[in-house]
């Protein structure tokens, strides 16, 4: 049977990281590695594969739901990392990439090949520091927000059922009093994301499908995801 | 040892210790020759104006009658000034104390008994090296005019010019580049020297007994010679016979050598100089500088960091031991200094005070023993300094920590907690990127709550932030560093909190304004 899983391309710190961080969303996470040595040494508890740079990817088709499945490119040389990216895309239309790049100039070829995201390591690091220098506060509630470190949570939560909002528009909700959440933004069936107070925002009203950026603590987070579910306002 | 020595050698330990004493000599070696001293500065100015009114009485005597209290102004106030600066010059010059201290601890050791004479002959042979020094004899023969009685002794008023040499840095700096050159110029004189005694003798020997020829004595033809081989030629004397000409035609060429030649000394010791010349200006420069981050080697991310500290209007040094790097860093507009970072001289090179002047020292070499070096140095120097530092490898992690890094930078967590958010929230990752991008119009910024603020805000509910539309995401209390999301209408504001706010760049700019401008109904 076919299994969902990650897809670490590369044996170096990186893919170990990945793997760390990405392990309690996937049943299967597998490094994959260029040469052959030390096959058998199981880094850190992940598997690890050997693979090469030809198109010959049967092994995964053979054992992954590869639409449902996630691949990172963390090669140490970026021109191998733009063709394998290259390669997995001409393999896999539906195959989520993520590619680490060391620059700017490798980060857009990585996005030409096809990699759906595309880290620039160097450009992602400057702007961790200068964020942490001049705006510190900022970025320490975000980073606590963002990776789980404080009771704050960051959702996406989808309207099912619209009718609590009886034709409002996104700005004319309390949220904070009303919900105890804030609403940062709403994104629109066509992926298309808004800021609450935009003036396209504005003049939205609130839809079946669409997806409020909340930031709130997981108590009010579940029950306002109750309420846009239908379940209150029934 | 007898009673006078005994008390010459208490007197110089008493001195020596004395705090009053040691002070005021501290105080007078820094107003007279510490450049990095404030008020030295102020201290030159006044001495140059004294030097400038001299000058101008001078030549306003020539011809004029001066007011009887100016030249007692010039004559005596001045020169009594200068004459005080020269003293005191002397007197810090050498530590009088120390020498008899000095030399009776080592007859101590030595058993031998107290040498007075021996001392006294140390003191006047190192106060006599500095009377000596070409410095001091300009100081000296400005102090001169006081003695306004011999008027020819007047002309020494202009030795008072030579004085801005020593309060003027960038004279002096003039003056240290050519002196590179001395060799050079001394090699170029000679060879002036010789071709204009040849000529002078030449000249006199061919054109001396000559009716015609308007030189008739040795003095003449020396005078001839220097006009000629500096290519001035004046020709108020010129030489009238064959022969005499054709010495002529060889000075003019020798002199056409001898200007080239000490043109080109000049330009080449500039040229060699200007890089030096750079780093002393922003050196100087430097001093002025407040809320500086020092960036420690300028690698892939640090010149990435340097453009967005400098983007958002911070001020920015750049340290590195690599002279290409460094270079690299200076045409790219920065301030850069092919220094150490992790060499405590460095930064004394630079006059930095890190407790004042320094905000933050970022350690982004792309090595860990490097980093590692710099972080134990500059805490070394300052224990508070905040040290940020990118980690290469997690094993060093604990060392980077125990050295005294404040923050640690790994990137490859980095690239994994980004991973572990982008699989598990997309979109909330993508639009919290989007809130700290430049490049999107929506921004979070954070603003401080001012005494000014508190003034016309007391209670969150007061402020009114949906009608700027801007979302207060937050309030940050920084005495207990921790943060109030969603706070209450009626929560009270308090100074040094700050409000995080998420919302158009624009109208983020007008709720801060409205904040600090609005006035009491």
């Amino acid at each position: 049977m076919k299994t969902t899983g990650a897809l670490i391309f590369g044996y170096n710190d990186y893919a170990y990281e990945i793997a760390k961080n990405i392990a309690y969303k996937y049943d299967d996470v597998r490094i994959f590695k260029l040469e052959e040595e030390n096959l058998k040494s199981n880094k850190n508890g992940f598997k690890i594969e050997k693979y090469d740079l030809s198109d010959e990817w049967d092994e995964l088709k053979e054992n992954f739901d590869m639409k449902n499945c996630i691949a990172f490119c963390v090669l140490d040389d970026d021109a191998e990392n733009i063709f394998l990216t290259l390669s997995l895309r001409s393999s896999f239309e539906d195959l989520s990439i993520i590619a680490l790049s060391k620059n700017k100039e490798s980060a857009n070829k990585l996005t030409m090949a096809g990699a759906n995201k595309v880290i620039p390591i160097v450009q992602t690091t400057a702007g961790i520091i200068g964020d942490m220098l001049n705006k510190p506060i900022v970025t320490e509630v975000l980073h606590n927000i963002l990776y789980d470190k404080s009771d704050l949570k960051i959702a996406q939560i989808q309207v099912n059922d619209a009718e609590c909002f009886e034709g409002k528009y996104p700005a004319d909700i309390e949220w904070s009093r009303d919900h105890g959440i804030i609403v940062l933004s709403v994104m629109h069936k066509d992926m298309s994301s808004e800021f609450i107070y935009s003036s396209k925002a504005k003049h939205h009203i609130i839809k079946k499908d669409d997806i409020f950026i909340v930031v709130g603590y997981e108590k009010e987070i579940k029950d306002f995801e109750k309420l846009i579910g239908g379940n209150l306002c029934q | 040892m007898s009673f006078f020595k005994r008390l010459i050698v208490n007197g110089a330990y008493y001195i020596n210790t004395s705090d009053a004493y040691q002070k005021k000599k501290t105080f007078f070696y820094n107003l007279l020759e510490n450049d990095t001293y404030s008020y030295k500065k102020y201290f030159d100015l006044v001495m140059i104006t004294l030097v400038f009114i001299s000058v101008a009485i001078l030549i306003r005597e020539v011809k004029s009658h001066v007011n009887d209290y100016l030249l007692v102004f010039n004559n005596i106030i001045i020169s009594i000034i200068f004459l005080i600066e020269y003293l005191l010059r002397l007197w810090i010059s050498s530590s009088v104390t120390q020498v008899i201290i000095n030399q009776s601890e080592n007859d101590d050791l030595l058993g031998k008994k107290f040498n007075l004479l021996r001392a006294f002959a140390e003191i006047v042979r190192i106060k006599f090296q500095y009377i000596r020094s070409f410095r001091a004899i300009i100081d000296l023969l400005a102090v001169i005019p006081f003695f306004h009685q011999f008027r020819l002794l007047r002309i020494f008023i202009l030795f008072r010019v030579f004085k801005l040499f020593r309060y003027a840095r960038s004279l002096q700096m003039f003056i240290s580049i050519l002196a590179t050159k001395k060799f050079e110029f001394l090699t170029i004189m000679i060879f002036a020297l010789i071709v204009i005694a040849i000529s002078s003798i030449l000249i006199y020997v061919m054109e001396a007994n000559n009716p015609n020829s308007p030189i008739d004595t040795l003095y003449e033809a020396v005078y001839w010679s220097i006009v000629t081989i500096s290519t001035v030629g004046y020709g108020d004397i010129t030489a009238v016979t064959d022969a005499g000409r054709f010495v002529a035609m060889g000075v003019i060429i020798a002199g056409i050598a001898v200007l080239a030649f000490t043109t080109s000394i000049v330009v080449s010791a500039f040229t060699e100089k200007i890089d030096d010349i750079k780093v002393t200006k922003s050196i100087d420069d430097l001093e002025k500088l407040k809320n500086i981050y020092i960036i420690c080697g300028y690698e892939n991310i640090s010149k990435e960091v340097a453009k967005i500290l400098v983007g958002a209007n911070n001020k920015v040094i750049v340290l590195d031991e690599d002279a290409q790097r460094a270079k690299n860093a200076l045409e790219d507009g920065l301030s850069a200094f092919n220094y150490d970072p992790g060499s405590v001289e460095s930064y004394k090179k630079l006059r930095i005070d890190i407790d004042t002047q320094v905000k933050a020292v970022l350690c982004l070499r792309e090595s860990d023993v490097e980093n590692v070096y710099t972080i134990l140095t500059v805490r070394s120097i300052h224990k508070e300094v905040f040290i940020l530092s990118l980690l290469m490898n997690e094993i060093h992690r604990k060392k980077m920590s125990f050295a005294g890094a404040n923050e640690i930078l790994y990137t490859k967590q980095l690239v994994g907690m980004i991973a572990r958010e982008f699989v598990g929230q997309p979109v909330a990752f993508e639009v919290i990127h989007a809130l700290m991008s430049e490049y999107s119009n929506i921004d979070i910024e954070e603003i401080v709550v001012t005494q000014r603020m508190l003034n016309n805000f007391v209670m969150v509910k007061e402020l009114n932030n949906a009608k700027y539309r801007v979302v207060l995401l937050g309030i940050y209390k920084k005495n207990t560093k921790r943060f109030f999301f969603n706070p209450l209408d009626d929560s009270i504001l308090e100074e040094g909190d700050f409000l995080l706010v998420v919302g158009n760049s624009v109208f983020i700019k007008e709720f801060e304004k409205y904040l600090y401008k609005k006035t009491i109904v």
